[in-house]
C-alpha cells in the first residue's frame, strides 16, 4: 500500500515535470497567433465604445465597417462596395450582398440604419453619434442593400464619417438605449468580420477564431486559425513573454525597451510607426500671464522640443505644430515650427514687461510679481520627466515653473474645471477627420461651456473663422489652404503649445508574417497575421 | 465554540457596515468621476452629462448611499461603469483566481516558514542556521516588486535564453492551449504559471515566519516538559515535532491572521506584474477609473475575507492550545 502510494506520487510528479519541461514555442499551437496588450477591452459595441484598441479589434477582426482606409489614408469601399455623393448634402451607400453575421443572417441596410439611429439617440451617450456623426442628420433605407444618409450641413471629409461597423439589429433591438452599454452582447458579440468571437475572460484573454465564410471580395478567410489577445499589464513581463515565445505581438512597447528588442533582432522585430497621440502644454489663456500671446510664444520658444524627443523618447517622436498629424493627407506641408530660440524668448518676455528687476535671475513684472506658474501633469514616468525638463529649460530664461504631478483623475478634474495655470497632457485623435478636434479644443464657442474640451479658454477670432471654414470646405485643396493658415496662426498665437507626436512602438516575433502597422492601428493587418516555419 | 464563532460573526456585521459606509463616502470625496474614461476632447459635454444620468450620478450622495445599501442587501452589486457588466459576474470570474494565488501562498508561507524556522532552531548556531538566517533576512527586506522582476528575469527570461530544463512562464494563469491539455498537463500548466507569483508572495512573508518560528522553538525546547520528554527516552524528532512544535505554533498563528491583509494587498501588485487575472487588478482598475460599484463590492469582499481570516486564526489557537477555550 505504502509502496503503491509512493509509485503513484512518483508517476504524478514525472507527468507534472514532463508537462512543465516542454519548449514554450511549441506550446503555442501552429495556427494560433497570440498578441498581448496592457489593458482589457471594453464592450465590443460600436455605439457605446470609446476605447481605441477595442475599436480596432471591431473594425479589423470582429466586424465589417462601411468603409476602410487604404495605404494613403484615402477612403476605400468595404461593406459599402460603392457610393454616390449627392452634391454635399447626402450620400447613398450600396452594400455588399455577401457579408453575413456570424449566426448566418445577412447584414443589411436595416442593420446600418439601426446602428446609426441608436448612436444618435442621446440616451446611449454615444461618442460615435455625438461626435463623429454630428454632421449627419438622418438615415433612410432605400432597399435591403442601399442606404441614404443626409447631411446636417455641407462638411469636409464627409465619407470618413462612416468608418464604423454596423451592429446586428436582430440581436440588439429591444434593449433600452440607456442600457445598451450594459448589454450582454457587448461581451459575447456576434460579428460580421474575418474573425468570430469565441471567449472573453476578464483581464486575461479574448479568443477569436477564423470565419471561414468571410467574403473573398474582402480578402477571404483570415490567415490565422485562431487569435488570442492576452492582457498583460506590466511592460517588462509583457516583453519577456515576447522574448520567451509566449506571445507573438507585443502591442505596448516603451521607448526604453527598443534597444533590447533591436539587440534580439533574430527573434523580435520592432515596429515604430507614426502615432495618433500628440502631447501639448495647455496654457490657461484666461489667466495672466498667459492672456498675453507674447508670453505664450516666448515660453514656446524657450522649450527645446527636439531635446525632449531625443532624450526622453529616444528619438521616437516628431515636433508638432498643430492637431493635424504630419502624415495626414490634409497636413499643410512644411510649416516651420516655432524655433527653439532662448534669445528671442528673452526679448519677447522683456517686451511683455517681464524682466529681472531684483537681480535674482528670475523675471518680475512692474508690480514685482515673479513670472512663476504651476505646471500640472498626471503621474506617469514620461510626463513626469517631460515636465521636469520643461521646468529646467524655462528656468534658463528666468521663468520659475512649479511642477505638480498628480493622479490622473485629479489632474483631469482640475483641467476640466479650468482650475490650472498650465498643463502638460496628451490627446489622441480618434479618427482621421481633421476638423473635429480644432473645433473642440480651440473654438471660442466652447470656451465657456462647462466641462468642454476648450479647457484653456481659447478665444481667437481668426482661429474661429478658419475652423468654421475648414469644417465646411468640401474641396481638399481648399481644406489644405485653410489648415495651412490655421497652423500658421497657431505658431504665432500659441494658445496651446504643441510639443510632439509620439511614434507608436510595438514588437512582433520574427516567426510571425504579415504584420505591419501604421496610423491606422496596431491591429490593421490582423487578417494576414500568420506563423511562418522559422 | 460554535456560540463563540456566532458571536464573532454577528460582531463583524456592524464592522463591515462601517467599512462599507466609510469606503462609499471616501470614494465620493476623491476628485474625479467615472465618466473620465471618456477623456477624448471630442466628447461633447452633454454626453458626459447623459452618462452621469445613466449611472445615477446626478443624484445627491445620500440618495445614492441609501440606494446602494438597499440594493447591496438584496444581493445586487450593481453594474460596473467601466466594464458594462454586473459586478457579481466580475467577482465570480476573478475572486477564485485571487484565492488560488493567496491560498497557495498562505499555505506555503506557513509550511515553508515553520519548517525552516524549526530546522534552524534544531541546528542553532551552526553554519546552516546562520546561512538560512541570512537568506531569510535578505528576502524579508527585499521590496517585493524588485523580487518579482528578478524572479522573472532569472527563471523566465534567462532560463529560456540559457536553455534551462525548466523555464517558467512570466505571466498569465494558464497557457493559451490549456483547454487542449490532458489532466496532468493542465495541472502542470497551472503549477508552472503559479510558481513565480506564488514565490514572490511567499518568500518575504515566509522569511518573517521562519524567524518567529525559530525564536519560539528555541524558547519552547528549554521548557521542563520538553526535558521530560527527552528524559523518558523519546526520539528527538518526536520530541521536536510532536511535543515542542505545537506549543511554538501559537504566536505564529497570530501572525497568520495578521498577514492576511498583507497577502491580499500583496496580491494586488503580484497580479499586476504577473498578469494574473484576479480581483486585485479589478480593484485597482476600479479605483483609477472611479468605477464606484466595483470598488465598493471588491473592498467589501476584501474586508470580509480579512475578518474571516482573523476569526480563523482565533479558532486555530484553540486547536493548537487546549488551554484556550472560547465560551
Amino acid at each position: 500500500m505504502h509502496l503503491c502510494a509512493r509509485t503513484a506520487l512518483t508517476a504524478a510528479l514525472a507527468a507534472l515535470l514532463a508537462a512543465c519541461g516542454g519548449d514554450r514555442q511549441s506550446n503555442v499551437g501552429g495556427a494560433t497567433v497570440v498578441a498581448a496588450l496592457r489593458s482589457d477591452f471594453s464592450g465590443f459595441n460600436t455605439i457605446t465604445n470609446s476605447a481605441q484598441y477595442t475599436n480596432e479589434v471591431m473594425n479589423y477582426a470582429l466586424f465589417t465597417p462601411l468603409v476602410q482606409y487604404d495605404d494613403n489614408l484615402q477612403v476605400r469601399p468595404w461593406l459599402a462596395e460603392s457610393w454616390e455623393l449627392l452634391g454635399d448634402t447626402a450620400v447613398v451607400f450600396h452594400l455588399r450582398a455577401d457579408v453575413h453575421w456570424h449566426d448566418g443572417r445577412p447584414l443589411t441596410a436595416a442593420d446600418v440604419k439601426f446602428t446609426f439611429d441608436m448612436a444618435k439617440t442621446p440616451e446611449t451617450a454615444s461618442l460615435l453619434g455625438s461626435a463623429f456623426l454630428s454632421d449627419v442628420a438622418a438615415a433612410e433605407v432605400l432597399d435591403s442593400l442601399t442606404i441614404h444618409f443626409s447631411f446636417a450641413r455641407p462638411h469636409a471629409q464627409a465619407l470618413e464619417d462612416f468608418w464604423w461597423a454596423p451592429m446586428p439589429q436582430h440581436l440588439l433591438e429591444g434593449i433600452a438605449p440607456a442600457e445598451l452599454r450594459n448589454a450582454p452582447f457587448n461581451r459575447a458579440p456576434v460579428g460580421s468580420g474575418p474573425f468570430r468571437f469565441v471567449e472573453w475572460r476578464a483581464n486575461e484573454r479574448v479568443v477569436l477564431e477564423r470565419n471561414p465564410d468571410f467574403p473573398e471580395g474582402l480578402g477571404g478567410p483570415a490567415a490565422a486559425q485562431r487569435i488570442v489577445l492576452r492582457i498583460v499589464p506590466e511592460v517588462s513581463t509583457l516583453l519577456t513573454e515576447l522574448f520567451t515565445g509566449g506571445i507573438h505581438v507585443d502591442i505596448d512597447v516603451m521607448p526604453d525597451q527598443t534597444a533590447s528588442i533591436e539587440q534580439r533582432s533574430g527573434d523580435a522585430r520592432l515596429h515604430a510607426f507614426p502615432g495618433r497621440t500628440v502631447y501639448y502644454i495647455g496654457w490657461n489663456n484666461a489667466r495672466a500671464p498667459f492672456d498675453d500671446a507674447r508670453v505664450r510664444r516666448a515660453l514656446a520658444q524657450a522649450v527645446n522640443r527636439q531635446e525632449i524627443i531625443d532624450a526622453l523618447l529616444k528619438g521616437h517622436g516628431v515636433i508638432s505644430t498643430s492637431t493635424i498629424p504630419p502624415w495626414h493627407p490634409l497636413h499643410p506641408g512644411n510649416i516651420e515650427p516655432l524655433a527653439y530660440d532662448t534669445a528671442a524668448a528673452a526679448t519677447l518676455l522683456s517686451a511683455a514687461g517681464w524682466t529681472d528687476r531684483n537681480g535674482d535671475g528670475m523675471r518680475e513684472n512692474a508690480g514685482g510679481q515673479p513670472l512663476r506658474f504651476v505646471l500640472l501633469a498626471s503621474d506617469d514616468p514620461l510626463r513626469r520627466s517631460v515636465v521636469e525638463v520643461v521646468q529646467a529649460q524655462l528656468r534658463r530664461v528666468g521663468v520659475q515653473v512649479d511642477v505638480r504631478v498628480i493622479e490622473f483623475q485629479t489632474m483631469l478634474q482640475q483641467h476640466r474645471n479650468r482650475e490650472f495655470d498650465a498643463v502638460f497632457t496628451n490627446w489622441v485623435i480618434d479618427n482621421f477627420q481633421v476638423a473635429s478636434s480644432p473645433f473642440s479644443l480651440l473654438h471660442s464657442s466652447q470656451a465657456d461651456v462647462p466641462r468642454s474640451a476648450n479647457r484653456s479658454s481659447v478665444r481667437d477670432q481668426r482661429l474661429d473663422a478658419l475652423i468654421d471654414a475648414g469644417r465646411s470646405a468640401t474641396d481638399p485643396s481648399e481644406q489644405r489652404r485653410i489648415w495651412r493658415e490655421f497652423t500658421e496662426v497657431l505658431q504665432e498665437e500659441q494658445p496651446l503649445t504643441f510639443l510632439f507626436w509620439i511614434e507608436e512602438l510595438a514588437a512582433s516575433s520574427q516567426r510571425l508574417d504579415g504584420v505591419s502597422m501604421d496610423p491606422r492601428g496596431e491591429f490593421m493587418t490582423i487578417h494576414d497575421w500568420s506563423l511562418g516555419a522559422r | 465554540m460554535s456560540a463563540y464563532i456566532l458571536r464573532r460573526l454577528l460582531g463583524a456585521v456592524p464592522l463591515l457596515l462601517g467599512i462599507a459606509t466609510l469606503v462609499f463616502f471616501v470614494l465620493d470625496l476623491a476628485p474625479g468621476d467615472p465618466t473620465a474614461f471618456y477623456f477624448s476632447p471630442n466628447v461633447p459635454p452633454e454626453v458626459l452629462e447623459q452618462l452621469r444620468i445613466n449611472y445615477g450620478l446626478d443624484q445627491p450622495v445620500h440618495v445614492r448611499y441609501v440606494k446602494w445599501m438597499s440594493e447591496f442587501f438584496t444581493g445586487n452589486f450593481g453594474f460596473s461603469f467601466g466594464k458594462g457588466r454586473p459586478v457579481a459576474d466580475i467577482l465570480i470570474e476573478t475572486l477564485p483566481n485571487t484565492l488560488i494565488l493567496t491560498g497557495t501562498s498562505l499555505i506555503l508561507v506557513f509550511v515553508v516558514g515553520v519548517a525552516v524556522g524549526v530546522w534552524q532552531a534544531v541546528r542553532q548556531n551552526t553554519l546552516a542556521d546562520g546561512l538560512l538566517g541570512g537568506v531569510s533576512l535578505f528576502f524579508y527586506s527585499m521590496p517585493s516588486f524588485w523580487l518579482a522582476l528578478m524572479l522573472v528575469l532569472l527563471f523566465s527570461l534567462k532560463a529560456h535564453q540559457w536553455g534551462w530544463p525548466v523555464a517558467f512562464p512570466p505571466t498569465g494563469m494558464t497557457s493559451v492551449d490549456y483547454d487542449a491539455l490532458g489532466f496532468f498537463g493542465r495541472l502542470g500548466d497551472r503549477a508552472m504559471h503559479l510558481a513565480l507569483p506564488a514565490a514572490t508572495l511567499t518568500l518575504a512573508l515566509a522569511a518573517g515566519i521562519a524567524r518567529y518560528a525559530r525564536g519560539q522553538m528555541l524558547e519552547v525546547v528549554r521548557q521542563d516538559y520538553v526535558r521530560t520528554a527527552r528524559a523518558k527516552g523519546l526520539p528527538e524528532h518526536t520530541v521536536i515535532l510532536k511535543h515542542a512544535l505545537r506549543n511554538s505554533l501559537i504566536p505564529v498563528i497570530t501572525l497568520l491572521g495578521l498577514y492576511l491583509p498583507y497577502l491580499f494587498s500583496g496580491a494586488v501588485f503580484v497580479e499586476y506584474i504577473f498578469g494574473w487575472p484576479g480581483m486585485g487588478r479589478v480593484i485597482v482598475d476600479g479605483i483609477l477609473q472611479r468605477d464606484y460599484p466595483v470598488v465598493m463590492a471588491t473592498s467589501f469582499l476584501f474586508a470580509v475575507m480579512v475578518v474571516l481570516g482573523n476569526l480563523l486564526a482565533d479558532v486555530l489557537y484553540a486547536v493548537a492550545d487546549p488551554r484556550i477555550r472560547y465560551e
